[in-house]
């Protein structure tokens, strides 16, 4: 969206800059750094970040072809005791790459899952054939770029919305708005089923208004004037509807962070009312719960689910800054055998452990995190982020679930 | 003791002195540059980088407006690569006269300073940080120079036409037969050695200290009034171009980007010693304020490093001490001592600015042949310093480009300032120089944000894995260096910098532990 | 400002302070949530923990030395905590990380001798506990310590420590020692310690590795290698290599960061999490609700809307001036950034605020939040102080650094013990 002020946005980003001042180069970033310890192709966010912005003009060519190798994850920003914004310098800095190089068409396609997902669905057979038929795949990866063994999900040859649109929820209640995200809507509609039963269960009446992608895979492939119009155009929707003191809840803990924080910081929309509105009040959807929870609201009727469940926080959750609640959660749940995971990235960074020069780096960033899971003999990985749980199931072999989807089995509502 | 003989001696390795080495090299004299320490530590490695457009003087001083407009052009192209073409802007504040931008515009039109008026809204598309109450803006040439690389520059010129460079060499005496100077004894400052020079021609072009040294040779009234000023490094370009209030000089009114800070610029104040590196707190707020006028925020921007500098304003012994410095011509003055004193083989070149300095030198090296009696032309305005051929600008992402370049074969010893490890023992190599000063303004070791807290170690490590110097020399050379940057950290010591301090303090006194090491 | 969560104690700041104090209250049964703007010293420090190092000749038992220190110090924080509560944070503290996540990783040492050990520099320096894999380092002859010549052994891949400084250094103050430098290939031109450590956590790496430096080694030799003995592992990489070398080996501490201080993080907060604390990283404490001289909570700045997270007690655990926990700005005023709290030590009007000389007294270095003499803030009734942010003390100087942090920590957590014990009597 263009109608920016040309000097106000130029200011914004000298003033997202100005964070390199807090930078006293102690190395704390790089020890949480996923993809700099594994591959020396990228040089670490001290580098890459506020030591690099030094060496920048706006609007001069960038001439370091390696911060496209930050995966995007934030782990940085969030561990720098300095309050230096190191990933979104980057992500501005490989904007400016992805400026000059040209946006491949690959990430033209992936970065628009509503767009791809349309595709998809009416055909989700014969593409879900052709998703999983190695001579296609070894196509898609000539032509498209797309690393024939990455993750790539089923489509589930129904729609989350289509659902919606017939569920019949409780009249009354506590009204909340639920942002689906792409990945409820074309691949995984049961989780957003399950997440609106668990809602209603706890007395809140959910209201599902039409809705499109949020903006962030366009943002973090460097199509930032694309991600612009996504972003403010589910921020037009959502704001009229929540100015009441509704909230917004959404159980895609990435694009939820889009909404509070990313969108309004790394595409410089930080005076657009309408998204301020939104980013105050959407909320995860187990950050809600555990509010609840900690307020006695919450609903604590849990049946034993004995499982061994390995619980990994995916970086974008981690990057809301309020901790862990899913553990929080799941631990509430009897009989649970619950893990808690510390490694630090599953390596999927949403798209970018698909593309074909990355997916090794992602593979080996998830090398700790699979490692774990099966020292833990986990029967279900539980993980906020479908693409992460995507990551998981497709390198360990062992199925990964939203921890709502255990809630939602333990409060035996299936 | 050594004695060497040579042409003419040049004492003094300044962006002056130096440019009479190459000038004088170039016309096929043989020549000695000497300097009590290393090259450009005095006023020229103690300035803001500012290659004058002449614009600052457009108003009060037309003549040298029109020096600094013609030698502007010159250095953008001779000395190219220590160059960055910034461009400047002069802009009218709300605390600045406003009737002034008229008088500027009519000034620079008068001097020939390229000079455009443009649109206010204009310069804050390009320097979006710029005060928006701005209401006059004016495009100038202004350019930002890295003072070090030129005088190597112009050491390293002058040495490939056979000139003999001795750093860290100081002028004890004037030699003196009868009314002409043969010369001078020169004392090497690291290893005490007597080295004398026999010289057809001495030049003095020792800047502030000019009266010293004349004194040396016998001579009164040469008289420097050395006017102080500090600047304040920044950690990062608040702004790319330089900008300077629409206004009369004074304290404060300039911002220059060069490499990877901006710095602010500058006071006067007056001293008698101009080795007075005193640096005071009302002088650092006032600076502050003034930096907040042309860009809001500064005062919560981090300060990286301040320093002093004296300019050698000349001033004939007639006068007596004016209380303001600022009104002292900037002009050069270049003193014939066979015509003003009746002794020959001696001249002295002081006053100026860098932004002349070419201008100077050429001056100085006619009188020397003129002296000599030797009809040989001046070229430095045409041939290009060692580096410049290609006629590129420096550019502030050259490191950045270079580093990625050798992402995966060379390692960063500063990592702020992307020196590699590659050019650190290089330079060291080459110059035969283990002192972590010196390397600091061959590369820029440790000017960055963390002020050499993560690359000082490393680079003594490295240095003494070189065999160049024992842990003895190796730990005196860490804890001098610690010493040293300390006295340009302390007074600006607020903000991020003082998180980044502590953080230093706590690496070398508690990791490293350099208060204990063995004596 | 509505908190929508309740704990009994919000801990501010997640370094070796902080932790111990929540996870010291968490064993207890309390609710605790730790707030932290991110990670702290623990990623940067060795994960020695000095507790009285200079005094300021070189101590050499820190249990004989303090009482006439705390003397001289009526201000510093030790002089609250006191001999036995250093001596029991030290106790704790090793039985947290004999309970942590490495598999037989231990500190060894207590408060009646201070090991001394080699710097990258190669100064000696003091600590009382530290790690097993450190302790071999000891350069001052004792009975029951390692003796025999050094080898240090550096690499050009790592940057940090420079063996031949290091042992030149040392030899110059009577160790016999020299340095050596091995190639190793990790696959890039540079890597800093922690990225070795992570080589090292693999075994295939370290058999390669001991098998380049056995050949270049003495008879009698101890090898001190750079702080690079694993995250994962540790005891057990450094006693495959000392048994794949036939010597004693230790580490030496390098610039950070720091491999053997992560490892002090890891098992700090595997303790908290055991005994059911929150850890909540990234959330940076920006105000404060006050009922008279109670804080009653903090509000947290988080992504999209802050959190409000009310307490019974807070304990500020922020660390000094190389936090950021106080600043000082251009205008030349101090000020405590997370609660406001006021601050003790700052010069009068018209004082200097640091000295000329670097090694010189610096003003400045001994300020921190105005605390009584139970560490509770000044003007507060529920909030203790711990760690870097308390007045007094000048740690990096002292040699007190991570003796004060888990010392006060532990002090914090029983006197909020103490305090709601004898509330809950009453």
């Amino acid at each position: 969206m263009s109608d920016v002020n040309p000097i106000t946005e130029a200011l914004g980003h000298e003033l997202l800059r100005s964070s390199l001042d807090h930078c006293v180069k102690c190395t704390i970033c790089e020890t949480v750094c996923p993809v700099s310890n594994v591959t020396p192709l990228f040089p670490g966010p001290k580098y890459a970040g506020p030591q690099a912005e030094r060496y920048r003009i706006a609007g001069v060519p960038s001439l370091e072809s390696s911060v496209d190798y930050c995966s995007g994850c934030g782990l940085c920003t969030m561990h720098c005791p300095q309050g230096v914004q190191i990933a979104e310098l980057n992500a501005h800095a490989r904007r400016v790459v992805k400026d000059e190089a040209g946006v491949k068409f690959r990430d033209r396609v992936i970065s628009r899952p509503t767009v791809v997902g349309r595709l998809g669905h009416p055909v989700a057979p014969l593409a879900n054939f052709t998703l999983g038929f190695g001579p296609a795949r070894v196509l898609a990866e000539r032509v498209l770029g797309i690393h024939r063994k990455a993750a790539l999900p089923k489509f589930a040859g129904r729609r989350f919305s289509t659902w919606a649109k017939r569920h019949q929820g409780p009249a009354n209640g506590r009204k909340i708005l639920y942002f689906h995200n792409c990945g409820t809507e074309y691949y995984e509609p049961d989780v957003g089923e399950k997440v609106v039963a668990v809602l209603e269960h706890n007395g809140f009446r959910v209201e599902i208004p039409k809705q499109d992608c949020c903006g962030l895979p366009l943002q973090s492939n460097g199509l930032f004037d694309d991600a612009r119009k996504y972003v403010l155009k589910q921020a037009r929707i959502f704001a009229p509807l929540a100015r009441d003191g509704t909230l917004i809840v959404g159980n895609a803990t990435s694009c939820t962070l889009m909404f509070k924080r990313e969108a309004r910081e790394i595409l410089g929309l930080e005076d657009d009312p309408d998204l301020e509105l939104v980013s105050r009040q959407t909320y995860d959807i187990c950050e809600l719960l555990l509010e609840m929870h900690d307020a006695g609201e919450l609903k604590t009727d849990f049946q034993p689910v004995h499982e061994t469940v390995a619980y990994h926080a995916p970086c974008q959750q981690q990057g809301h800054w309020i901790g862990k609640p899913a553990m929080e959660l799941l631990a509430l749940i009897p009989g649970i055998d619950l893990r808690e995971m510390d490694a630090k990235c599953c390596g999927i960074a949403g798209t970018y452990g698909l593309k074909l020069e990355k997916y090794d780096i992602g593979m080996a960033v998830g090398a700790d995190l699979f490692g774990q899971v099966e020292a833990a003999g986990a029967g279900v990985v539980a993980c906020d982020s479908e693409t992460c749980r995507w990551q998981i199931e497709h390198a360990t072999g062992r199925p990964s679930k939203h921890p709502v989807e255990l809630l939602y089995q333990a409060y035996g509502l299936g | 003791m050594t004695t060497l003989s040579t042409d003419v001696l040049v004492i003094g390795g300044g962006a002056t002195g130096a440019g009479v080495a190459w000038d004088a090299a170039l016309r096929g004299l043989d020549v000695v540059l000497a300097d009590r320490g290393d090259l450009a530590t005095g006023t020229s490695g103690r300035f803001h980088g500012l290659v004058h457009s002449g614009g600052r003087y457009a108003v009060k001083d037309p003549d040298a407006a029109k020096e600094c407009a013609h030698e502007n052009g010159i250095i953008r192209k001779v000395a190219s690569a220590c160059v960055e073409d910034t461009g400047g802007f002069f802009v009218t504040t709300p605390f600045d006269d406003p009737a002034y931008a008229d008088r500027f515009a009519a000034g620079c039109k008068a001097t020939g300073v390229p000079c455009e008026e443009i649109d206010p809204a204009q310069a804050r598309l390009e320097e979006p940080r710029l005060n928006p109450g701005v209401s006059r803006a004016f495009r100038v040439p202004d350019a930002s120079i890295d003072t070090w690389l030129l005088v190597w520059a112009l050491a390293e010129g002058a040495r490939e036409h056979g000139a003999r460079v001795l750093p860290y060499h100081e002028a004890i005496t004037i030699n003196r037969d009868g009314d002409h100077v043969r010369g001078a004894g020169l004392r090497n400052n690291l290893t005490g050695e007597q080295v004398d020079v026999e010289a057809r021609i001495t030049v003095s072009a020792s800047g502030a200290w000019a009266g010293r040294v004349a004194e040396m040779a016998g001579i009164e009234g040469v008289h420097v009034l050395p006017g102080r000023g500090i600047m304040i490094a920044m950690n990062h370009r608040l702004l790319n171009t330089v900008v300077n209030r629409c206004q009369m000089p004074t304290d404060g009114d300039i911002i220059v980007p060069i490499r990877t800070v901006s710095v602010i610029g500058t006071t006067d104040v007056h001293t008698e010693d101009p080795d007075d590196h005193t640096v005071l707190q009302n002088e650092v707020d006032a600076m502050l304020d003034d930096g907040e006028k042309l860009v809001p925020g500064f005062k919560q921007a981090r300060a990286l490093r301040v320093w002093t500098g004296v300019r050698p304003l000349f001033e004939d012994r007639k006068g007596g001490d004016s209380g303001s410095t600022r009104d002292v011509t900037r002009a050069h003055a270049l003193l014939d001592h066979r015509e003003r004193d009746g002794l020959g083989g001696f001249l002295t070149i002081t006053g100026g600015k860098l932004t002349t300095y070419r201008l100077m030198a050429q001056d100085t090296v006619d009188a020397v042949c003129r002296q000599l009696g030797e009809d040989r032309p001046c070229t430095t305005d045409v041939r290009p310093l060692p580096g410049s051929e290609s006629g590129e600008y420096l550019h502030i992402n050259e490191r950045l480009r270079r580093r990625e370049e050798t992402l995966q074969d060379d390692q960063l010893v500063c990592e702020c300032e992307l020196v590699p490890r590659s050019r650190l023992e290089d330079a060291a190599r080459r110059r035969g120089s283990f002192d972590l000063d010196d390397m600091r303004r061959q590369l820029r070791l440790g000017m960055g944000p963390c002020q050499g807290g993560f690359c000082i170690y490393r680079a003594t490590g490295i240095l003494h894995g070189l065999d160049g110097i024992d842990s003895a020399e190796a730990n005196s050379v860490l804890l001098s260096f610690l010493r040293e940057r300390w006295k340009g950290v302390w007074p600006i010591l607020y903000g991020d910098q003082v998180r980044q301090a502590r953080l230093d303090d706590w690496i070398f006194q508690g990791v490293l532990d350099v208060g204990h090491l063995p004596s | 400002m509505r908190p929508s969560r309740h704990f009994d104690v919000v801990v501010i700041g997640a370094g070796v302070a902080g932790l111990t104090a929540a996870t010291r209250l968490a064993q207890s049964g309390a609710r605790v949530c730790v707030l932290a703007k991110g990670v702290g010293s623990t990623h940067l420090a060795p994960g020695l923990v000095d507790v009285l190092g200079y005094d300021p000749e070189r101590v050499s038992s820190p249990s004989e030395a303090l009482p006439s220190f705390l003397d001289a110090h009526p201000e510093h924080p030790y002089a609250t905590i006191g001999l036995d509560g250093i001596g029991a944070a030290l106790e704790w503290f090793g039985r947290v990380v004999d309970a942590g996540p490495h598999p037989s990783y231990r500190y060894v040492g207590d408060l009646s001798h201070n090991h001394v050990l080699p710097t990258a520099l190669g100064a000696k320096r003091p600590s009382a506990l530290v790690p097993e894999t450190f302790a071999q380092g000891e350069l001052v002859a004792r009975r029951g310590t390692s003796s025999g010549p050094i080898c240090v052994v550096g690499m050009r891949v790592l940057r940090d420590l420079h063996a031949s400084l290091c042992a030149a250094n040392l030899e110059r103050d009577g160790v016999a020692a020299r340095g050596v430098q091995l190639e190793v290939d990790v696959g890039r031109a540079e890597a800093n310690s922690l990225g070795l450590a992570r080589c090292m956590d693999d075994p295939k790496f370290r058999a390669t590795f001991a098998a380049q430096l056995l050949p270049l080694l003495h008879a009698d030799e101890r090898v001190g290698l750079p702080a690079i003995l694993g995250l994962r592992d540790p005891h057990g990489a450094w006693s495959e290599l000392e048994r794949r070398l036939g010597h004693a080996v230790f580490e030496i501490p390098t610039l950070p960061p720091a491999a053997s201080g992560i490892r002090v993080y890891d098992a700090l907060r595997a303790a908290l999490r055991a005994a059911g604390g929150r850890l909540v990283i990234g959330a940076s404490v920006v105000d404060v609700e006050r009922e008279g001289d109670r804080v009653t909570a903090v509000r947290a700045h988080t992504s999209g809307h802050d959190h409000v997270y009310g307490a019974r007690w807070v304990v500020l655990a922020t660390g000094g001036f190389t936090s950021g926990a106080i600043e000082l700005g251009s205008d030349w005023h101090a000020r405590e950034t997370a609660l406001g709290l006021p601050l003790r030590g700052l010069p009068g009007e018209g004082e200097p605020r640091y000295g000329g000389d670097y090694f010189g007294e610096q003003p400045m270095a001994r300020v921190g939040v105005a605390v009584d003499s139970s560490l509770l803030a000044d003007g507060t009734s529920n909030v203790l102080v711990a760690g870097a942010a308390l007045p007094g003390a000048e740690p990096w100087r002292e040699g007190s650094g991570d003796g004060i942090a888990l010392s006060s920590g532990l002090f914090a957590a029983r006197t909020v013990l103490e305090r709601e014990g004898a509330t809950a009597a009453a």
